[in-house]
């Protein structure tokens, strides 16, 4: 491979792209349609408009893709559409919750522990962060589980305590280096109260990283719901792609697979645009790319 | 001198700060299970027990007891590394650990360790032709790889290379002889790799292409070195600290849950679903073991992690 | 789990790792250089520990009989005081001895001598049951004995064997067997076997063994078949002590060389020595039992395989994946699932040509059947001080019953091969009378019925539905709630409580939170006292009468059947019963279902996952070839 002076400038367009042909806009946009077009399903899934009547027995035993059944049925007559529909519905509800939770926590969390950094603050902070983080997640699952025995939104909250330690780390490395900002030392000598100074001039600043954050914890969040739902530890009552993907598992067994099909391709298209999308914030929240290569670094993770 | 002094120093201190982070660990731990964590006297009990019989379990369970005191003798046979026994088996928790540990290392390892090699050489490529075709494939598969679930790549793999194609059996672990143990681990290692390439190759593409940006690297290549030789001699050794780093963190990850699917699914017997069971049926003892091992594997890695990078450059300074 | 690594792992190394990137900024050459080095001594030791894990076992060169067994689960302990699962009962009977076992063949099933010698000598009343054992049973060796030998089995072992699931320090799961029953058997004290000091537990000599009963007890000897009645050595189990149930030894077929999690490896027990098998005496019947291969082992010393190996495999598709695979297990039970590619018709049930050509193939009904308990102590379901309020109750349980819809979960769950039948009596017991009651479902009637008994859509009460955790039992529910809408029952009354494991599940009941739940109840011994008890009013929870239901008059002539030393006076108190259940609508239910079981060509024997368990294991037959 020859080094052409040429290829470094090339290098260093943001995004990485050479040229934007067509192709490439379609490539770029695609994935945001499907988002969308997913958030739609969900919200009117999730509001009432479209697949209310996913528990109901409605059609036969395994049938196949059909007028009346676009996805065909389950093992025991339910649509699989309006199962599916609501599955996404519950995704997007799961990956908020759990994206914003978690973010929220260790948004304040790396915050404090980051602008008090070498004080007793930040150690006690980041000793309670160690003690998640070596915390088994599905430990604090089947515990929240027996703890709230039955009420929804033990998952979420399982998932959150889960998320929170690696949203903080990442925080409060940025607020480390941020401290040494002019303005933040300008408010430190003017005086200021510390939570201000943390609450006015901080955390503002961090909102680009929480943000990416969280579009990572909403897949983050999706993904493990699939797994807890498939080995059957959530306690919950209602559909979901991990349960779809359960009941698939019985199915392939005997020769049906509209419960896999659908709810396999939905989940990757899902998640894949989700994924796509977090790039493309990332890349539209730090257009100076690329810069100092250590703020490159954390801004890609 | 006065470099390998403050090394152990460092060592101790780090060593010594992980105490309080143990304590914690098994604090949580202990308050989850004893709490609101399920009661094993009822796995235990029988078809038809009297309330007698289970308010004899109970003692014999030693649950009728006060947590504090509960609490404290457990750490009290932490310190004399006797951590109990099973509450629903009986056997001892260390031979649990002894014969778990191992098979989960068996198992997932060398997907750990194949799926960074194979990240390294793709980011490596990537980053060496960014913008081209090359890297937008590489991303395009990575962000494939990051979008597949887990479970749908477990029933899959199993269903092709067990069933149809029959090449390797469909459950079960045996790691008596180099044959046994590459039959068992290969379909486990394949998923462990496809489901983190994404990861790993977006992470080595960042790290690459930051290398390549080197003024010695570029020095180099003005020289007119040979890409192999720049590859060998500026680039690895460099990356070699993060490599490490990533290898290293990755290990209590894989004991804390990374294996916990695979397990369950290909019937092996490794740590991930003895502690699953462990969970389900509220067995504290074999739980707050296992809470505390990947305690402080978390902790021995950070520490491995921040001595070598001293080692390799005494004056990295402090955070 | 690939989510961990890619957010946790990454932004820990995000910390480190920038401070990596800040030391190595200014290295120079030579740093690198020595980096060089250092690193290829890491990488060679990495491929060196791989491949180190390379421990040759030599081939084995003479041909090894091993058999494959798979089951759908695992049992947590093989101690025979925690036997109380169709896991262990599968286990627990290959590494220990019992006084009597199942003959291998024969059905209806039928009780036949083991460790004992002859059925036990009774007198007259009833209540004095002398038993002699044999002389020549050893346990098999283990450190814990004299001299590392496994020593004689000797009647003060069988008296200790039963007389230790009351002390507490056992745990034992099974005292219900014997509970009230023997003499000066009581819960709660230690009793050590050098002083075993229970009157009813007479030791004579070493051979013989004398039991006092406080009353007439007619299924004794099925107690005596049963799993958690097995022989153990009380030496080892003082040593080991809960460890016991890890580490068995005992003076069965077989003994255990290896357990955990999924697989437990067991071999032929040396001190085993019984004699050979007599095939007729087992029970053989050439029309049944022709295409099996079973007739050479006809005068063969047992048992005739050299190795065991037992899978636990609770994933249906993981079973059948390790059937199918060349290198996998040689036994499998169907799942369900299964049953339309392999059946080619399900009434009445044949296989497949191709199936029944490769494998051996055999469908049997459970021991055992499922049904839906309802909660008795639910004021507006069950028992009521107000006997107006308690018939408006029992036309409420009756409609519910009517609302069921059987024979669709049949279909839909069990592919039509499972058998309804009402009442708690199964067709395989000859105590059932042989009047198969016609499907009850009608969810009009069912509408009415309750309508006239002056329930209306206001009054009618919540239904808490409770059920482990898991896709099938989620979809019993959803077609429940289905079914009773379709009756006309509100919707928003139906609640669902889902519980994370069965423990948890039976800790709900116990605790009365459930009005409705479905329950698979499995027989220890083919007796329908054995199912009947699951009404009896002091059995409530904790017990088994998870129902709560309490009727004066059940339980009088349940206690009465319980003494009834008259076989054919006792098949009568039993349809009582049963009646007393049906017309209380006491379930909803019942249904058996049927079990389907292939195996491997090779492979030689009866298998029987129900009352026989693992007794069937000393009679496999398997061609002898290497081992992979």
């Amino acid at each position: 491979m020859s080094s052409v002076p040429g290829q470094m400038h090339r290098a260093h367009r943001p995004g990485g792209m050479s040229t934007p042909t067509g192709w490439h806009v379609v490539a770029r946009l695609l994935p945001m349609v499907i988002l969308a077009l997913f958030a739609a399903l969900a919200l009117g899934a999730w509001v009432g408009l479209w697949a209310t009547g996913w528990r109901e027995i409605s059609g036969p035993a395994w049938a196949g893709p059909s007028l009346d059944h676009w996805f065909g049925t389950n093992q025991i007559g339910q649509d699989v559409l309006a199962r599916s529909l609501q599955s996404i519905a519950a995704a997007f509800e799961v990956g908020l919750i759990v994206g914003l939770g978690a973010a929220v926590l260790g948004l304040l969390v790396g915050a404090l522990a980051g602008y008090f950094q070498g004080r007793w603050v930040d150690e006690l902070l980041l000793w309670l962060t160690g003690c998640f983080e070596s915390i088994p997640y599905y430990l604090l699952m089947g515990a929240v589980l027996f703890a709230l025995d039955g009420i929804s939104g033990a998952l979420q909250l399982a998932m959150i305590l889960s998320f929170w330690p690696a949203v903080a780390r990442v925080v409060r490395i940025r607020v480390v280096v941020l401290r040494s900002e002019g303005y933040i030392t300008a408010a430190r000598v003017s005086g200021s109260h510390p939570l201000r100074i943390v609450r006015r001039h901080v955390i503002p600043h961090l909102y680009d990283i929480t943000l990416v954050q969280v579009t990572l914890l909403f897949v983050a969040a999706i993904k493990t719901e699939v797994v807890l739902s498939f080995i059957g530890l959530t306690g919950s009552d209602s559909i979901s792609f991990g349960r779809m993907l359960a009941e698939a598992a019985q199915d392939l067994l005997a020769g049906q697979y509209q419960n896999f099909a659908a709810a396999s391709v939905l989940l990757f298209l899902l998640v894949w645009s989700l994924n796509r999308f977090g790039d493309e914030l990332q890349v539209a929240l730090d257009p100076r790319r690329p810069g100092p290569p250590l703020r490159r670094r954390l801004d890609l993770i | 001198m006065t470099s390998n002094a403050s090394m152990v120093g460092l060592l101790l201190r780090r060593l010594g700060g992980a105490v309080p982070l143990l304590v914690g660990v098994t604090l949580i731990g202990f308050l989850l299970t004893q709490q609101i964590g399920p009661d094993p006297v009822w796995e235990l009990a029988g078809r038809s027990p009297t309330p007698a019989e289970l308010t004899a379990l109970e003692a014999q369970l030693d649950r009728d007891r006060g947590g504090v005191g509960r609490y404290l003798d457990f750490m009290a046979g932490l310190l004399r590394l006797d951590p109990g026994s099973s509450l629903i088996t009986g056997e001892s928790v260390r031979s649990i650990v002894g014969r778990s540990v191992p098979v989960t290392l068996a198992l997932m390892l060398p997907g750990l360790i194949l799926g960074v090699g194979l990240a390294l050489a793709l980011g490596y490529l990537a980053a060496r032709h960014r913008g081209r075709r090359l890297d937008r494939w590489i991303a395009g598969v990575s962000a494939l790889s990051m979008s597949v679930s887990l479970v749908i790549v477990v029933m899959l793999l199993q269903l092709v290379f067990s069933v149809w194609l029959g090449w390797f059996p469909a459950r079960g672990w045996s790691a008596a002889t180099f044959t046994d143990w590459l039959l068992h681990a290969t379909v486990p290692t394949l998923i462990v790799v496809l489901v983190n390439l994404g990861y790993n190759v977006r992470f080595f593409r960042a790290l690459w292409l930051e290398a390549l940006q080197l003024p010695s690297v570029r020095a180099a290549r003005a020289y007119g070195l040979s890409e192999r030789k720049i590859l060998l001699r500026r680039l690895l050794p460099w990356a070699f600290g993060p490599i490490m780093t990533r290898l290293i963190f990755a290990v209590p990850m894989l004991l804390l849950g990374g294996s916990m699917v695979i397990e369950t699914h290909f019937g092996i017997p490794g740590v991930g679903r003895v502690f699953y069971n462990a969970v389900l049926s509220g067995d504290q003892p074999v739980i707050l073991a296992l809470v505390v091992l990947t305690g402080s594997l978390v902790v021995l890695s950070q520490v491995l992690v921040e001595v070598g990078v001293r080692w390799f450059d005494p004056r990295a300074g402090t955070r | 789990m690939p989510v961990s690594p890619g957010i946790r792992g990454q932004r820990v190394i995000g910390r480190e790792w920038a401070l990596v990137t800040l030391g190595f900024r200014t290295r120079g050459l030579a740093l690198m250089r020595k980096q060089g080095t250092v690193q290829w001594a890491w990488i060679g030791l990495l491929v060196v520990l791989l491949i180190g894990c390379n421990s040759d076992s030599s081939n084995p060169q003479a041909p090894v009989k091993v058999y494959r067994h798979a089951i759908d689960g695992a049992p947590s302990s093989l101690d025979p005081a925690q036997a109380n699962n169709t896991y262990a009962r599968l286990l627990v009977p290959a590494i220990f001895d019992t006084l009597y076992r199942y003959k291998y063949l024969e059905r209806p099933y039928a009780l036949t001598p083991s460790l004992a010698v002859g059925f036990p000598d009774v007198s007259d009343d009833g209540l004095i049951h002398e038993i002699t054992i044999r002389s020549d049973a050893r346990f098999a060796d283990s450190p814990y004995f004299e001299a590392g030998r496994g020593r004689r089995v000797t009647a003060l072992d069988v008296a200790w064997s039963i007389a230790r699931h009351f002390d507490p320090a056992s745990r034992s799961g099974a005292t219900w067997l014997w509970r009230d029953r023997i003499v000066g058997l009581e819960f709660g004290r230690a009793i050590r076997p050098e002083t075993l000091d229970v009157a009813g537990l007479e030791v004579l000599d070493e051979t013989s063994l004398r039991i006092h009963l406080r009353e007439p007890f007619p299924t004794l000897v099925h107690t005596l078949a049963t799993a958690q009645s097995a022989v153990v050595p009380h030496e080892v189990v003082e040593a080991l002590g809960v460890e016991f149930g890890r580490s068995p030894v005992g003076s069965g077929p077989f003994r255990l060389i290896a357990f955990d999690e999924t697989q437990a490896t067991l071999v032929r027990n040396e001190n085993f020595q019984r004699g050979v098998i007599d095939l007729a005496a087992e029970g053989y019947d050439s029309d049944e039992h022709a295409g099996l291969g079973i007739e050479p082992i006809d005068g063969q010393l047992y048992p005739l395989i050299d190795r065991l190996e037992v899978q636990f495999i609770p994933e249906a598709s993981a079973r059948w994946n390790s059937f199918r695979s060349r290198l996998g297990t040689d036994l499998v039970m169907l799942p369900p699932e299964l049953a339309p590619s392999v059946l080619s018709h399900s009434s009445p049930l044949r296989f497949q040509e191709e199936i029944a050509r490769r494998y051996h193939t055999q469908a049997t009904p459970e021991a055992g059947f499922v049904y839906y308990g309802l909660n008795f102590g639910n004021p507006e379901l069950g028992h009521h001080n107000d006997p107006d309020q308690a018939a408006r109750n029992r036309e409420l349980r009756c409609a519910l019953g009517q609302a069921v819809d059987w024979s669709a979960r049949n279909l839909r769950f069990y592919h039509g091969i499972g058998e309804r039948f009402t009442g708690v009596i199964p067709p395989m017991l000859p105590s059932w009378d042989g009047f198969l009651a016609p499907d009850p479902f009608d969810p009009e009637l069912a509408r009415q019925r309750w309508a006239q008994a002056g329930w209306t859509t206001t009054t009618l009460p919540n239904l808490v539905y409770g059920y482990q955790s898991g896709v099938q039992q989620a979809q019993h529910f959803e077609m429940f709630r289905a079914n009773l809408i379709e009756a006309g029952y509100p919707a928003d009354r139906i609640e669902q409580k889902v519980f994370p494991t069965f423990a948890e599940l039976l800790r709900g009941i116990y605790r009365g939170e459930i009005d409705v739940f479905l329950m698979g109840w499995t027989m220890a011994y083919p007796d329908a006292l054995y199912n009947l008890q699951l009404f009896y009013g002091p059995n409530a929870p904790p017990g088994v009468n998870a129902s709560r239901y309490r009727n004066p008059r059940f339980d009088a002539l349940f206690e009465r059947a319980r003494r009834e030393l008259d076989p054919d006076r006792r098949i009568g108190l039993y349809r009582e019963l049963n009646e007393q259940i049906v017309e209380d609508c006491v379930i909803m239910g019942s249904m058996v279902r049927t079990r389907l079981h292939l195996w491997k060509r090779h492979v030689h024997m009866v298998p029987d996952r129900e009352i026989i368990g693992g007794f069937f294991l000393p009679f496999v037959d398997v061609e002898a070839r290497t081992t992979r």
